[in-house]
């Protein structure tokens, strides 16, 4: 037998992986949020260094959500509304309540705090709140300003009166109020919303003025940002650990590419903490004196969606057939650690609406053989599977921003290769990706994920008029599963809560009952830290949050 | 005066060459640098919202159009604005020269000096023959092979990892300017010394075997005297080629290890800009290399005259002849254009 060699090594490399890492999870406390364990009374004062991977390009809150924008985003402007990262329940924060809406959720009315103002000394009013969501739900084409994607239906705003604001939309908008709360809603001055989209481009960051717990005081384009905490800051959401202004003095924001240089840097205790420590590197963060922090990002797992109106794929057989050849566990075994589990559904176990659809991806690879014959996939002399002369060929597109892709799809190539499978890897840059992945015939799988902590997230990803990761709705504009499309659109018109909790559930049995989507691992963000640091958290889906940090002396 | 102008006029055409090449290149491939930063599915834009800021861009005209614009404006001085930041690609570059300036000049000259170093006293006279330095000759002619086959950014970490985690003796971050140049510039400078040293090396031998050396030994010259007298001057024309030709390793080291280090600069910006495909951000640092790697091989050619006599009387028009000085006398030395041309086949 000829794989009866393969699972021995990966039960080694399981195990030599999944000890170290237990104990470092142990020791930050879970994966939820908050580097937890208290070392004392919270200090002032410091400068806390943050090595991030990759330098940010933009500021302009709606087009934030790569993690190096966000991550500034986040300690630069306040939101509306806060969502608890661990309950993911939404709180007061600039808004004084949570907002009133109407039965069908077309209107939303907030009241703002008074004493909330921007570092240039402008107020949070009414006015200047309107002006940021009509930026935010409609774009600017002429600025090469975009919509922002977590705010649907947007028509206008209406300045009430001083400090109240209401939102009107053109249909049912039951998302708006957790969106409101994420980084793409963060509020700017007047002033900054003026900007074009060149203008919130790296340059000019120190002239992006939100009214967070931290200003921008320095800027090397490229290699470094430097925060400032904000003295007169004193509108923190209530459930925040304290009060007034942020712990540390500054944060020294640093680029550093190379992932054994970050790696490096902080267990040589040269930086404090560093975002995106790779898997393999985990390890190393067990030492004494350092510690990880595996945030969830609350949304649609790291998953294989596959393109069923593609010919290869039309057949729910052949779809069923690869998730019974593909073997997640030996991938997740081989590659990533216990800060990756395995995923139970396309959503996080951790995400709002989340079912248990584990039962439909059983790995057998009988199984799978006996599908493929149904759907008429025959095995030629060589082993390699075929129907009416077509060589059953998939290409998957790699996907550049998650962890280890290219590893992935290897060996996920080698697993279907046992069953006359042929897997190709697309080859290229971003640009070239995201030209393939709209274009029918080029992919047959798609490889990705997306973090948002609401039932709008499972929209986002698979609905033709979104992410379309399915590719159920092609450029011509027709759409080949319709079900699955008014599904989905239900999941963000129904106005109350209940609804859109039943409508994402029967969205997601509908996906696995049709083998859609082969969802991978529970995808984290992964931060290492020197144990000086204290008091670390990440926003909802993963973005650090430094206002309680703090460090020991 | 003509052999100038010659060369002047063959540098354009390069120039030329390259940013149309560039051009065609980047523009052949799928997708652009709008599709890049908008089409990335993060920002969960509709086909309808990306054709949109596709036009306000003007990245919807058609790829000659856009080429000729692109073209027309390098020729007037505007190099256009990053699609990425939207920073204006002249302030990009002015921000990242000074610092990929300095260290591309520390890297060569550390470069020379090592390259010379291990030279000089591989081939040194007093380690020929004996036997108990065999052994330190065979191990310093073994090192540049040896440097030559490391890879730039392997070398970048392993200094990184062993000067700055393991010993702490220079930190990556917060270091002062002189300190942060330390390990970058030893980076730059390993892989550019020894293809410098081995042509050195091989020129020393080759001049050493010649008539007039052993000549100069029977009356009595000491080693040093002879090697840098008579023998260097000889043997540095080859290495001086190989240093021109240097130049296209030392910007690719740069990208390199600037990105290792986390240091701006041009190499660190050409990294960036070539993962977010930046059309014009490139184009200008492909015209900027372009116009240096022609400088500094023109400057070279030029330097010959100045270091060989007999090309000064092959080459009556040389223009470097008044630069020339006429005290140390000139020996016949190596056949010149054949090393020249081992040299370019490498």
């Amino acid at each position: 037998m000829p794989a009866a060699p393969r699972p021995t090594r990966r039960t080694a490399l399981a195990l030599g992986l999944a000890v170290p890492a237990a104990v470092t999870m142990a020791a930050c406390g879970g994966s939820g949020s908050g580097s937890g364990e208290a070392g004392g009374e919270p200090q002032q004062g410091g400068t806390l260094t943050y090595l991030e991977p990759q330098t940010w390009s933009t500021l302009y809150p709606p087009a934030g959500g790569f993690y190096p924008n966000g991550g500034v985003i986040n300690n630069l402007t306040d939101r509306l509304l806060h969502q608890n990262p661990e309950s993911l329940e939404l709180e007061p924060w600039i808004a004084a309540a949570l907002p009133e809406v109407n039965e069908d959720a077309t209107e939303y009315t907030f009241t703002l705090r008074e004493d909330a103002t921007y570092s240039d000394g402008t107020p949070i009013d009414a006015e200047n709140v309107v002006k940021n969501f009509d930026l935010y739900g409609r774009g600017d084409a002429e600025r090469a300003l975009t919509v922002s994607e977590a705010i649907n239906n947007y028509d206008r705003g209406e300045v009430v009166d001083a400090t109240t604001v209401r939102f009107h939309f053109t249909a049912p908008a039951p998302g708006f109020a957790q969106a409101v709360s994420t980084i793409n809603s963060g509020l700017l001055s007047n002033a900054t919303l003026d900007r074009s989209g060149e203008e919130f481009g790296p340059g000019n960051a120190r002239d992006i003025i939100g009214s967070g717990p931290f200003v921008i005081v320095e800027e090397e384009i490229g290699t470094r940002l430097r925060l400032a905490a904000r003295e007169d800051y004193a509108w923190a959401p209530a459930s925040l650990q304290h009060e007034g202004r942020a712990h540390l003095d500054e944060i020294d924001i640093v680029v550093a590419a190379e992932d054994s240089v970050r790696v490096g840097t902080v267990t040589s205790q040269q930086a404090h903490i560093a975002r995106q420590i790779e898997a393999p590197d985990e390890a190393q963060f067990e030492a004494e004196g350092l510690a990880l922090h595996a945030a969830s990002t609350n949304g649609v797992n790291n998953s294989l969606s596959f393109r069923f109106r593609d010919p290869a794929l039309e057949d729910v057989r052949t779809r069923q057939a690869l998730i019974a050849a593909i073997d997640r566990q030996a991938i997740v075994d081989a590659l990533f650690s216990d800060s990756y589990p395995l995923a139970t559904g396309i959503l996080a176990t951790t995400a709002l609406g989340y079912v248990d659809t584990s039962e439909n991806y059983v790995h057998d690879l009988e199984q799978a053989a006996s599908l493929l014959d149904e759907a008429g996939w025959e095995a030629g002399p060589d082993g390699a599977r075929s129907k009416d002369g077509e060589a059953l060929t998939l290409t998957f597109n790699e996907a550049l921003p998650q962890p280890r892709s290219r590893e992935v799809v290897t060996l996920i190539q080698e697993q279907l290769a046992e069953l006359g499978i042929a897997v190709e890897l697309l080859p290229g840059d971003q640009a070239a990706q995201d030209a393939a992945r709209t274009e029918p015939g080029t992919l047959q799988v798609y490889h990705s994920m997306v973090g948002r902590a609401d039932h709008d997230v499972l929209k986002s990803q698979l609905s033709s008029d979104n992410r379309n990761a399915l590719l159920n709705g092609h450029p011509d504009g027709s759409v080949g599963d319709e079900e699955l499309d008014e599904l989905l659109a239900q999941i963000a018109s129904t106005p109350e809560e209940e609804g859109r909790a039943e409508a994402s559930a029967a969205a997601q049995a509908h996906v696995a009952e049709q083998a859609y989507v082969l969802p991978l691992f529970e995808e984290p963000q992964v931060f290492g830290y020197v144990e000086t640091v204290q008091g670390f958290a990440t926003e909802s889906v993963g973005r650090p949050t430094f206002y309680d940090t703090w460090l020991t002396s | 005066m003509r052999y100038l102008l010659r060369r002047i006029g063959g540098a354009l055409l390069v120039l030329v060459l390259a940013f149309t090449a560039a051009y065609v290149l980047l523009a052949a491939l799928p997708g652009d640098a709008v599709l890049a930063r908008y089409g990335n599915p993060d920002l969960g834009l509709t086909a309808d919202q990306l054709a949109e800021i596709r036009a306000a861009y003007g990245a919807d005209r058609s790829a000659i159009v856009q080429y000729l614009d692109t073209a027309v404006s390098f020729l007037r001085g505007d190099l256009g604005y990053s699609v990425q930041s939207g920073a204006a690609v002249s302030a990009l570059l002015a921000e990242a020269l000074p610092s990929t300036l300095t260290l591309a000049a520390l890297g060569l000259l550390v470069a020379l000096v090592l390259a010379v170093l291990i030279a000089f006293t591989a081939t040194h006279g007093s380690l020929r023959g004996g036997r108990p330095t065999a052994w330190l000759r065979s191990a310093l002619r073994g090192l540049p092979p040896l440097m030559v086959s490391l890879p730039v950014f392997w070398i970048g970490i392993m200094l990184i990892q062993v000067f700055s985690f393991q010993l702490g003796l220079v930190p990556v971050l917060n270091a002062g300017p002189v300190q942060s140049l330390i390990l970058p510039v030893a980076t730059l400078a390993i892989p550019i010394a020894a293809p410098l040293a081995q042509v050195l090396i091989r020129s020393i031998d080759e001049v050493s075997a010649q008539p007039f050396v052993a000549v100069a030994r029977s009356r009595g010259a000491s080693a040093w005297w002879l090697l840098w007298r008579t023998v260097a001057r000889n043997a540095l024309l080859p290495a001086l080629t190989m240093a021109g030709l240097l130049f296209g390793e030392l910007v690719g080291g740069a990208v390199v290890t600037e990105a290792v280090f986390g240091r701006m600069g041009v190499g660190q910006l050409t990294a960036q800009a070539v993962a977010a495909r930046d059309t014009p951000v490139l184009m200008a640092v492909v015209v900027l290399s372009t116009v240096v790697f022609v400088l500094v091989n023109l400057i070279v050619d030029l330097l010959y005259p100045v270091l060989d006599a007999r090309l000064r009387r092959t080459d009556a028009t040389g223009p470097a002849r008044t630069g020339a000085t006429s005290s140390a006398p000139v020996a016949p030395a190596s056949p010149e254009p054949a090393e020249r041309s081992e040299v370019t086949a490498r």
